[in-house]
């Protein structure tokens, strides 16, 4: 709407006093601040709510299987790469493009890694580095693609996503390798250095934080935010958009490598196609993030909740023995009510 | 008030709030049949409530609304649809990639062939005999997307037609049509009264409502403050029924200045970008407003978008002080010190979820550093500077964490204007600067653009309003068809202006 249509029904600033701000969107929003109702506490909180639900919830369940140390630490374990991945994407997000090829790097990542060690015994830090160089070169491509040729994002990432399982299986022969890992790279995946607890959680963490600092607190950050917002007044505000959409492609790509290269120091080993199974989780993550901490906002702390959240109800659910199919309604269902419930706390109509 | 056609619509005692804003207090009024009702006001005044409580878009809290003597309920667009009321309002609620045919007849159901086929050839001749009567020679099979911006108003106005709507709400139609558009959407809405629509037509722009309607309603406050014959008003007391008793009389015309003696600052030599510009030069020298005046298409945006190096000329130079500013390169203009106010405000000026602080120092966030080498960028530091242009230009907010979405379009402006004099700028391109902003604002901006002027910035005025060229700017250059046929000393006449807009291809403006 114009603003001529939005910015009306307010009445001229008291004199010498500040404006009131007009707009339905200023009106939600003194509605929202003048509000404290349970509606508006689930909106900014409910996702942490619901990981305490959630953890209540099958605590009582699995009585004396699913509150343990152990099996907290094995919950964070496995959030671990799909929280680096979904905190990778949210960078793209906060951009306002979106890349369907992140599932595939990250499998592409670890299995080139592993392939260049156990196949052609590369050494380890080599290996390392080839994988996330690979992870570079396909996020220029991307972005590249996207920013500078105006392709569309979602075909080009998509047929990237292909290509990449295409040079997946030219680096392993579609064979799963479980030998000639280096030692020192199943340490990135299988040690734990503080606390019991693995060494990649720790990795995540820093993961997390530096991406928040990026996205928050750095000229970058506020770059990004931007484009985001309104990719032409950024660009009329002399921001170089295509440079930092690209940069954002890159980073994604990056993150997806280092998921899939813990993912196989983990596992010790590589399996074909291993990496698909990680895109939707990332998305649904980043998705349920923005609704939660900063409504309506892709943003890192929400991504890192929702992940977790999203490892719970998968552990809670497995523990209780239930077959797959319900595995699958329930984790569904849980996902749709933990939005709606979301949607709750938004001021609307 | 005229007694003689029959109330249409009756809207008594309404009255609607939002938290912390009265936005209607009390309003009684009647819209008739066969008439044109001009509603004029100020941001704020009451009038997009108004119309959006007419529209089933807003439930008023209190009030009642009769049409055709009956209470009515409009509690959805399409209550409002059924009695009879069509709006076309400032942002398009066209479905682009759809041809016009379809979305004339859009929400009214298509004719049929059988029970379940669309029958098209029936189709484009309906939406045809429509498009005829609105005197639209528009090809009902084209996309609607490949249509002029006045062309689609008239397809909205014509879906309103086909629904054989009795009362048309038009608001703010004349945003960036050309004169000869404007003309022809005037004669429409006059022919549509002769057939016994009655009209409610909005606009800031006050000529035009003393030129087309016949009654003009001025809302303040929440409140009708005055419903006058047209016939009995004229500009000034227009503009001082709009402003209120407190409001200052516009000034008496600048005194005539001699002409600034600055050195030229901003050279465009030669420039040429086909089809739209033709071998245009110009100068501005620091401490001059100049004036680009022209029909809508005749060049004048794009000439702005090359100057700030978004699009890149087929042929010439832009320099400043004698360096030249890489062609399009927006980058490279700015390093040059020149800025662009775009038309496109809403879209090209500000991250609207943005505070004010971060659109403030969006090109300048360098400046705020926490320490030289770290790209940090320190809140704190950005507050000041946000803080100290809230007061300088006195853009009206609540903090300067405000989001701009929901400042009025003049603070959103300002906004865009404080970006560039954070940036140091020394030529200000202003394209169509008061595009709906209210009489005070536009006020505002004129004296800003003067104050610039006054501190030895280069400023060029992008207006299809020529009364406020001739009151602004120290010269006026004539942009048609692409080329400069025109260079007018600030006091030039309106009467001039247009002969030189409509020399090759003279159009009745109404």
């Amino acid at each position: 709407m114009d603003e001529a249509v939005t910015a009306q029904h307010a009445q001229p600033p008291p004199a010498g006093g500040p404006a009131i701000p007009d707009g339905d969107d200023a009106v939600a929003r003194r509605t929202a601040r003048r509000r404290t109702s349970l509606g508006h506490i689930l909106g900014r909180w409910g996702l942490v709510v619901a990981v305490g639900l959630a953890l209540l919830a099958f605590g009582l369940a699995s009585p004396d299987t699913f509150l343990t140390a152990d099996n907290m630490r094995s919950v964070l374990l496995q959030s671990s790469a799909p929280m680096i991945l979904a905190v990778g994407l949210t960078i793209l997000l906060v951009l306002g493009d979106f890349d369907l090829s992140i599932g595939s790097m990250l499998g592409l990542g670890g299995a080139s890694a592993v392939a260049l060690m156990a196949l052609h015994h590369v050494p380890w830090q080599l290996a390392l580095a080839a994988g996330l160089g690979l992870a570079v070169i396909v996020g220029l491509l991307n972005g590249v693609i996207v920013a500078y040729f105006g392709a569309s994002s979602f075909v080009t990432t998509l047929a990237m996503g292909t290509v990449l399982v295409g040079v997946e299986f030219a680096f392993t022969d579609q064979k799963t390798i479980y030998e000639g890992v280096a030692d020192t790279y199943l340490t990135l995946g299988q040690s734990a250095p503080f606390w019991g607890i693995n060494v990649q959680v720790w990795i995540a963490a820093g993961v997390a934080i530096l991406v928040w600092l990026l996205l928050e607190h750095t000229e970058i950050g506020r770059f990004f935010h931007a484009i985001g917002g309104n990719p032409d007044a950024a660009y009329f505000s002399g921001i170089a958009v295509r440079r930092w959409r690209v940069l954002g492609f890159v980073l994604v790509a990056v993150a997806a490598a280092v998921a899939g290269i813990l993912v196989t120091a983990q596992a010790g080993s590589s399996a074909p196609q291993a990496g698909i199974t990680y895109l939707l989780p990332a998305y649904a993550a980043a998705f349920l993030g923005s609704t939660s901490l900063r409504p309506g906002q892709f943003n890192v702390p929400g991504t890192v909740i929702a992940t977790v959240f999203l490892q719970i109800i998968q552990t809670g659910l497995q523990m209780l023995q239930l077959s797959t199919a319900y595995i699958n309604v329930v984790q569904g269902a849980i996902l749709i009510v933990a939005m709606l419930l979301s949607r709750l706390g938004q001021d609307r109509a | 008030m005229t007694g003689s056609a029959t109330a249409l619509a009756s809207l008594r005692g309404l009255r609607k709030s939002y938290p912390g804003v009265q936005a209607i207090r009390h309003v009684d009024l009647d819209l008739r049949a066969g008439e044109i009702t001009g509603l004029v006001g100020k941001n704020g005044a009451g009038k997009s409530t108004l119309i959006k409580v007419l529209a089933g878009l807003v439930r008023p809290d209190a009030g009642t609304i009769h049409i055709d003597g009956r209470q009515a309920h409009l509690g959805s667009p399409a209550d409002a649809a059924r009695h009879g009321l069509a709006f076309v309002h400032q942002e398009l609620a066209l479905v682009p990639d759809l041809s016009v045919a379809e979305n004339v007849l859009l929400g009214l159901g298509f004719p049929a062939r059988g029970r379940t086929l669309v029958h098209w050839p029936e189709t484009y001749r309906d939406a045809a005999n429509v498009l005829a009567r609105l005197g639209v020679a528009v090809d009902p099979r084209r996309p609607t997307r490949s249509l002029s911006l006045a062309e689609q108003r008239l397809v909205m106005l014509a879906r309103g037609l086909a629904a054989r709507a009795r009362l048309v709400v038009l608001d703010e139609p004349t945003a960036s049509l050309s004169n000869a558009e404007i003309g022809h959407l005037f004669r429409v809405v006059r022919a549509l009264r002769d057939d016994g629509v009655g009209t409610v037509f909005v606009s800031h722009r006050l000529d035009e409502i003393l030129d087309l309607t016949e009654r003009v309603v001025v809302m303040r406050d929440g409140t009708v403050v005055g419903d006058v014959a047209t016939a009995a008003l004229d500009r000034q007391r227009l503009i001082a029924a709009i402003s209120g008793p407190a409001a200052k009389a516009p000034p008496a015309r600048r005194p005539s200045r001699p002409a600034p003696a600055g050195e030229d600052i901003l050279q465009v030599r030669n420039v040429s970008r086909s089809p739209v510009l033709t071998d245009v030069s110009l100068s501005i020298r620091a401490g001059e407003v100049v004036g680009l005046a022209g029909l809508a298409g005749a060049g004048r945006t794009e000439l702005a978008r090359v100057i700030f190096g978004v699009d890149r000329p087929s042929a010439g130079t832009v320099s400043v002080r004698g360096r030249a500013v890489r062609p399009g390169r927006l980058r490279s203009a700015l390093r040059r010190g020149i800025v662009l106010l775009p038309e496109d405000r809403r879209h090209q000026g500000n991250i609207l979820d943005f505070g004010v602080r971060s659109n403030v120092t969006l090109a300048t966030l360098r400046n705020h550093r926490r320490t030289p080498r770290l790209a940090l960028p320190s809140r704190r530091s950005e507050r000041v500077a946000a803080q100290h242009m809230v007061e300088r230009l006195h853009i009206a907010t609540a903090s300067v964490e405000q989001p701009v979405r929901s400042l009025s379009g003049g603070n959103q402006q300002k906004v865009v204007l404080a970006k560039w004099l954070q940036h140091g700028a020394e030529i200000f391109l202003f394209d169509e600067p008061t595009h709906g902003v209210d009489v005070d604002g536009k006020q505002e901006i004129y004296e800003l653009m003067r104050e610039l002027a006054a501190e030895g910035k280069a400023v060029m005025f992008i207006s299809s309003e020529f009364p406020e060229l001739i009151e602004v700017c120290d010269r006026i250059l004539v942009l048609r068809n692409g080329r400069i046929v025109a260079e007018l000393d600030g006091d030039t006449t309106e009467a001039t202006l247009l002969k030189h807009c409509f020399a090759t291809d003279p159009t009745p403006s109404t």
